[in-house]
């Protein structure tokens, strides 16, 4: 098309244009009609989380400071203070929920990196040389990473010292701060998760005693926390136990997955009525169990100098205030003050047991090796196809519940006084995607 | 070599046409398609959520006791070198040569206190005798040449008592709640219960914070000769305490 030709293309449109604006009026017909649908709208849901431990209040992931629907600073789990080896450590029972409209297709558990929250405000555009932070989980070496987060803005820092479990500063390269981070911004560092020096979980030794009076870790000169030993020898489990189905997710019974659901946990409870000598008994009578008992374990019960074995004849599980046993008469009156326990889970599938620890935990199931929990089908089954893992609120299994314990395990021939006096401090992360 | 013209002709024609240029855009979003069908899930956002239960804590407990002769100092089982740990080898010693020991007379039984200062349970607690050794006592001067810790020597007694001093039970020799010595005891104690494997056992405890009391008794036995005079059983006693 050349010059010309383009030019009276344009000249003809421009002339269109003037008749239909000019006279429109008349050159359309006089019936018409016309309708319009007002006020439509579109409204996005939501995607929120809380957790729960025990019977506490729920920690509601929309909760936290950095405003980003990630809320780093839930309830600690545990708070076990005088653990001995070979001892019934302790559980805890947490329960996460869809708080939100939008179904989860995707529900996971991982280890946190080091990681900690802003105690003191940065300014944006002014240089940092420090972070002032809660007390640090975990260790920081030099050179590592520091990711501050909050809403949508983030910014990378980079260590320039170490910084020791429980520290409250870390000092980094100078830079300014590219938004003005408030106390309670997240930070995670990066780089950790690698080792057993560099894990989430670290050791101090303790400064207050286990019961009153008595020695403490930093009276002690065998304790030292070079390495985190108890954190990796301290072991970890998490059982699900939602809708009386079970699926150990982590710990002994794991990996391979233990064909009844249970993870090898220990349990510590009372008789919840005497045993007489009347007879045999072919079932004892237990408060709530805190662990699992597996079928053919052998059950301890314990009063004073009195002890008997039974045999366990069939699985209990978490919460079961039965223990099915061999018929056999009891050796003595055991009153309800009695301790049962399981010996095979302590000393058989536990005491040995130096793969499940809460630094294997860091360092294999932190944010690369999170663990996908699919929803249960049954005990010690899933559905790894399902496209929800968490139903939105009040719909479905919005809510999933699972067991987390940890327990000194007692190695046979093995001196553990480097062990005395410590304190592991570590956490869990939960998460769902849309 | 005829694909090799024919491709250059094409070429050379087609890029100047709206037709190539047609095909160009469309190549282009062919591309931008595959490549976000590749990268899906790290270039649309999703909505997430995340929490974390912060600073869950396991603390061990500490198991150590104090060992006290009469009313002296409590020596620290954790005061001793770091390595091993919580072994103290440098507490002091029950009896010295000062004491002097004549066949029949015993000596005055010398009171341990074993006080768990931990804050676990002591399981089990023992006793055991590393060595026995004779030497000539100190000034002595003519040592007779016999053994007080071989056969025909010393006689050795560990009393358990509660607070107050009265006997709860003997637990060497065996024998009925008070001890009563007899003959080569010492050097049997030593031969039979010389390593924490083979240590006399005293059962269960002290928990933390309790104590338990014992008296050591030795004795030469009123048949001693002359080849005892002059001449020292050194020897330790080791407390082990365990979870």
């Amino acid at each position: 098309m050349s010059l010309r030709e383009l030019k009276g293309v344009l000249l003809l449109l421009m002339a269109i244009g003037a008749a239909a604006y000019f006279g429109g009026g008349t050159t359309f017909g006089s019936f018409n009609a016309e309708t319009s649908n007002v006020g439509s709208a579109i409204a996005s849901g939501t995607l929120t989380m809380s957790d729960q431990v025990n019977a506490g209040t729920a920690c509601l992931s929309a909760g936290g400071t950095p405003q980003n629907n990630v809320n780093p600073a839930c309830a600690a789990v545990l708070a076990l203070t005088n653990v001995a080896p070979g001892v019934y450590g302790g559980v805890a029972q947490v329960t996460v929920q869809n708080t939100g409209s939008i179904d989860a297709s995707k529900l996971y558990f991982w280890a946190p990196q080091v990681n900690a929250t802003l105690n003191g405000a940065l300014t944006n555009g002014n240089a940092v040389t420090a972070l002032t932070v809660t007390p640090l989980e975990g260790t920081v070496t030099s050179g590592d990473a520091l990711v501050v987060s909050f809403g949508t803005q983030t910014q990378t820092f980079t260590a320039n010292a170490a910084a020791s479990g429980g520290a409250t500063s870390i000092s980094v390269t100078s830079l300014a701060a590219n938004f003005s981070y408030p106390i309670g911004t997240s930070v995670s560092d990066t780089s950790s998760d690698t080792t057993a020096n560099n894990t989430d979980c670290y050791d101090a030794k303790t400064t207050t005693p286990g019961t009153a009076l008595a020695t403490k870790g930093t009276d002690l000169n065998f304790n030292p926390v070079t390495g985190n030993p108890f954190c990796g020898a301290a072991l970890i489990f998490v059982q699900e136990t939602t809708g009386g189905n079970h699926y150990c997710w982590l710990g002994k019974g794991s990996s391979p997955e233990n064909a009844s659901g249970m993870c090898s946990a220990p349990i510590s409870v009372n008789l919840s009525s005497a045993l007489t000598t009347g007879g045999p008994i072919t079932s004892l009578p237990v408060t709530a169990l805190n662990g699992n008992v597996a079928s053919g374990d052998s059950i301890v019960v314990v009063s004073g100098s009195n002890t008997q074995t039974f045999a366990a004849s069939a699985n209990a599980f978490f919460g079961a205030t039965a223990i099915t046993v061999t018929s056999a008469t009891p050796n003595f009156a055991y009153p309800t003050t009695s301790t049962v326990t399981d010996s095979t889970t302590l000393s058989v599938a536990l005491n040995p047991d130096t793969t499940d620890t809460i630094t294997n935990f860091d360092t294999a199931h932190n944010t690369i090796g999170k663990i996908q929990l699919f929803p249960l089908t049954g005990n010690g089954t899933i559905n790894n196809t399902a496209t929800v893992e968490l139903s939105h609120f009040n719909t479905g299994t919005f809510s999933r519940i699972f067991q987390i314990g940890v327990y000194l395990p007692a190695p046979a021939g093995i001196n553990q006084n480097g062990l005395q006096g410590l304190q592991s401090t570590f956490g869990i992360t939960w998460h769902i995607d849309q | 070599m005829h694909a090799f013209h024919y491709h250059n002709v094409r070429a050379s024609a087609g890029r100047t046409s709206s037709t190539w240029r047609l095909k160009k855009i469309l190549a282009s979003l062919i591309a931008i398609g595959a490549l976000s069908t590749v990268t899906v899930t790290g270039t649309f956002a999703l909505l997430t959520s995340q929490e974390t239960n912060a600073r869950s804590a396991a603390a061990s407990g500490t198991l150590t006791f104090s060992n006290t002769i009469g009313t002296g100092t409590a020596c620290l089982s954790y005061n001793g070198p770091a390595n091993p740990g919580n072994v103290n080898t440098a507490c002091g010693a029950l009896i010295t040569s000062s004491t002097q020991n004549y066949p029949g007379i015993a000596i005055t039984p010398v009171k341990v206190t074993i006080a768990n200062n931990g804050s676990l349970d002591g399981v089990a607690l023992s006793v055991y005798m590393p060595s026995c050794t004779v030497a000539a006592t100190p000034g002595a001067p003519s040592p007779g040449g016999g053994n007080p810790c071989a056969a025909g020597g010393a006689q050795f007694s560990i009393q358990e008592t509660n607070s107050a001093g009265v006997a709860t039970a003997c637990r060497y020799p065996s024998g009925p709640v008070t001890c009563v010595f007899s003959a080569n005891t010492l050097q049997l104690f030593a031969a039979n219960a010389n390593t924490v494997t083979s240590a006399l056992n005293l059962g269960s405890g002290p928990a933390h914070g309790q104590s338990r009391y014992f008296l050591i008794g030795l004795d030469l036995p009123p048949t001693a000769g002359n080849a005892l005079q002059g001449e020292e059983a050194v020897f330790a006693l080791t407390w082990h305490l365990s979870t």
